[in-house]
C-alpha cells in the first residue's frame, strides 16, 4: 500500500508558510522604515514636509474630526463601485475577446484604446462630460480600470482546461453544474489577480477624479487642505489614504484571496 | 459473460475529416469482461475510448453499450448506459475536495442525494484512501488522485469503465499496487473494463482477452485469450513468456524490424 505522506507535507507547508510569514513581516517593517526615512529627508532638506512630531500631535483631533469619517466613506463607496462596474465591463469585453470574432476584434481596440488614455485626460474630459457630479468619477475609474480587468480575464477565458471540459462531458455535466464548478473556478485567480492589482490602481484615480470633480472623498479634502497650504493635514490625509488602502489590501483582500484559492498546494 | 455487450463494428474515426486517427475497429466486450486494447504509443487507442465514452462521433462504423448506440447520442440518451471513464492524467477538479469531485459525478448521473455519503465512504475504504475523503487533489500524491479517479468512475455504478492508460506516470511500486488493487475490486464488482494500454505485461497482468491494434491508423491486427489463471503475479514467467510471444507477433505490424536478436526502430515519419 502506498504510504500517505501527508505528515511530511504538513510539515514542509508549515515551515514554508512561517517562512513567508517572516519575510513578509520582514520586508514590510523595511517599507515602513525606508518611508520613515524618506519623510524624515524631506522634512530636513524641504520647508514642505512637517515634522512626525507635528503630524502625531495632530492625529487626536484629526481622528474625532466627525467630518472626515464621511469623507473616507465616500472614497471608499466610489471605489467599491466603481471597480465594481469595471468588473462587470471587464468581463464582457474578456469574453468578447476570447470568445467573439467581429465584436472581439471591436471590443480588443477600445481596449487598447482605453488602456493608452492617461487617467488625468480622462477624469478632464469626465469633468467635461459630466459637470462636477458622482457619475464622472464613476466612469473616470472605470474606464481607467476595465481594460486590465479585462485583459487579465481574457487570459483566463483563453486558458480554460480543455481536458476538464472533456471530464464534465463524459460525466455528462449539465450547463449550470459546469459553470459553477469548471468553468468560474477555474476565472478566479485571474479575477483575483486583476481586482487586487486594479484596486490600488482604483483608489489613485478615486483620489485624482476627487481633485477636479465632486466636493467630498479624500481627494477633494486633500486638495482644500494643499490649497490652505496646511502642510500637516495635507499629511494627515495622506497617512489616511495609506492606512485605508493597505489596510483593506491586508485586511481583506489578501484573507479573500488566500481563502479562495486555498485548494492550491501553495495557499 | 453476454458477448456483444460492447459492440464495435467497422469503425473509423478521422479528426480533421482527411487521415483516419482510427482505420477500422471490430470488437466485442461481454458483460462483466476485463479487456485490454494494446497498441503502440499514437495508433489511436484512446481515441476508441473517447468514441465509446460519447466525447468523439466516428466518420463510420456504430458503437454501442448494452444496445445503446453511443455514436449517436452521445453516450446514452439521458446517462443510460452510464460509462465511467479514467483518464490518463486525473482529471479532477482541483477547487474541489476528493469527496465534493465524486459528490459532481453523482449529482450528474442523478443519484438519490441520500446514497452519496455511503457509495463515497464505501469506494473510498475499497480503495485506502478514506483518509483523504477532504483533501484537496492537489496535496494529494499521483497515485492517490488516480484512486480518487477510480472512485468517482466507480460511484455512478457504471455499466462499463474506460481506461485510458491510467497507471502509465506513476512510478513502477505504485503502478503495480493500483493495477492489483483494479484486479481485485474488478473481481469484487464485475463491471466491463476496457483498459487501453500500450504496455504488454500490464495488458496481460490485467485482462481476460487483449485486442491488439496495429500502429496508426489503428485496426485490430488481432484478439488473444489470456491463458493464466487468476490470481495472477506480475512478475510470473508465464506472463513473461506470453510478453516475448506477443513481442514478436507485433513487431512488424508495430513498424520495428528484428534481425538476428536486434530490434531496429522504425524510420521517424513512417507511420
Amino acid at each position: 500500500m502506498e504510504s500517505a505522506s501527508l505528515p511530511t507535507q504538513d510539515l514542509g507547508r508549515r515551515r514554508r508558510a512561517t517562512s513567508v510569514l517572516t519575510s513578509d513581516v520582514v520586508l514590510g517593517a523595511l517599507g515602513i522604515l525606508s518611508f520613515a526615512a524618506l519623510w524624515w529627508y524631506g522634512h530636513q532638506k524641504t520647508t514642505f514636509v512637517p515634522s512626525f512630531g507635528e503630524v502625531l500631535d495632530a492625529v487626536p483631533s484629526f481622528l474625532t474630526e466627525e467630518a472626515i469619517w464621511p469623507d473616507i466613506f465616500a472614497s471608499t463607496t466610489r471605489v467599491v463601485g466603481a471597480l465594481a462596474l469595471a468588473c462587470v465591463v471587464g468581463f464582457l469585453a474578456a469574453l468578447l475577446m476570447a470568445r467573439g470574432r467581429f465584436w472581439g476584434l471591436v471590443t480588443a481596440r477600445y481596449v487598447d484604446l482605453a488602456l493608452g488614455l492617461p487617467s488625468t485626460i480622462a477624469a478632464l474630459l469626465a469633468l467635461f462630460i459630466f459637470k462636477r457630479s458622482e457619475v464622472g468619477v464613476f466612469v473616470v475609474v472605470a474606464i481607467a480600470t476595465f481594460p486590465f480587468i479585462a485583459l487579465t480575464l481574457r487570459q483566463g477565458f483563453l486558458s480554460a482546461n480543455k481536458q476538464l471540459d472533456d471530464m464534465a462531458d463524459v460525466y455528462r455535466f449539465r450547463p449550470l453544474m459546469r459553470v459553477r464548478n469548471v468553468f468560474l473556478p477555474h476565472l478566479v485567480p485571474y479575477s483575483l489577480a486583476a481586482i487586487r492589482n486594479e484596486y490600488a490602481h482604483a483608489w489613485r484615480v478615486v483620489v485624482l477624479a476627487e481633485l477636479f470633480a465632486v466636493n467630498s472623498g479624500i481627494g477633494w479634502r486633500f486638495a482644500q487642505a494643499f490649497d490652505r497650504f496646511q502642510l500637516v493635514e495635507v499629511a494627515l490625509w495622506l497617512l489616511t489614504f495609506m492606512v485605508v488602502l493597505l489596510g483593506s489590501e491586508y485586511l481583506i483582500l489578501r484573507p479573500v484571496e488566500k481563502w479562495a484559492l486555498r485548494w492550491r498546494g501553495d495557499a | 459473460m453476454s458477448p456483444g455487450f460492447i459492440h464495435v463494428e467497422g469503425l473509423q474515426v478521422s479528426y480533421d475529416g482527411d487521415r483516419l486517427a482510427v482505420a477500422g475497429i471490430d470488437m466485442d466486450v461481454g458483460e462483466g469482461d476485463f479487456v485490454a486494447v494494446l497498441g503502440p504509443s499514437g495508433c489511436g487507442k484512446s481515441t476508441l475510448l473517447q468514441v465509446l465514452s460519447g466525447l468523439l462521433k466516428p466518420v463510420a462504423g456504430k458503437a454501442t453499450i448494452a444496445g445503446t448506440d453511443v455514436t449517436r447520442n452521445g453516450g446514452g440518451a439521458d446517462r443510460d448506459p452510464r460509462v465511467g471513464y479514467v483518464f490518463q492524467d486525473h482529471r479532477l477538479l482541483p477547487w474541489r475536495t476528493v469527496a465534493q469531485n465524486i459528490e459532481l459525478v453523482l449529482a450528474a448521473a442523478r443519484v438519490p442525494r441520500d446514497e452519496w455519503d455511503a457509495r463515497i465512504e464505501r469506494l473510498l475504504a475499497m480503495l485506502q484512501i478514506s483518509q483523504f475523503k477532504d483533501s484537496w487533489p492537489m496535496r494529494l500524491s499521483g497515485g492517490q488522485r488516480q484512486r480518487v479517479s477510480i472512485a468517482r468512475a466507480l460511484a455512478i455504478d457504471p455499466a462499463v469503465v474506460l481506461m485510458d492508460e491510467p497507471f502509465s506516470t506513476l512510478d513502477e511500486v505504485t503502478g503495480r499496487l493500483l493495477r492489483q488493487q483494479l484486479v481485485e475490486l474488478w473481481q469484487q464488482q464485475r463491471r466491463a473494463i476496457v483498459f487501453v494500454t500500450h504496455s504488454i505485461r500490464e495488458a496481460i497482468f490485467l485482462a481476460d482477452r487483449i485486442v491488439i491494434l496495429t500502429k496508426g491508423p489503428a485496426r485490430v491486427l488481432e484478439t488473444l485469450q489470456v491463458p493464466i489463471e487468476r490470481p495472477r503475479q506480475y512478475e510470473d514467467p508465464a506472463i513473461t513468456e506470453l510478453e516475448s510471444e506477443i513481442v514478436d507477433r507485433v513487431m512488424s505490424a508495430w513498424g520495428y524490424e528484428q534481425d538476428a536478436g536486434h530490434v531496429k526502430t522504425p524510420p521517424v515519419g513512417s507511420s
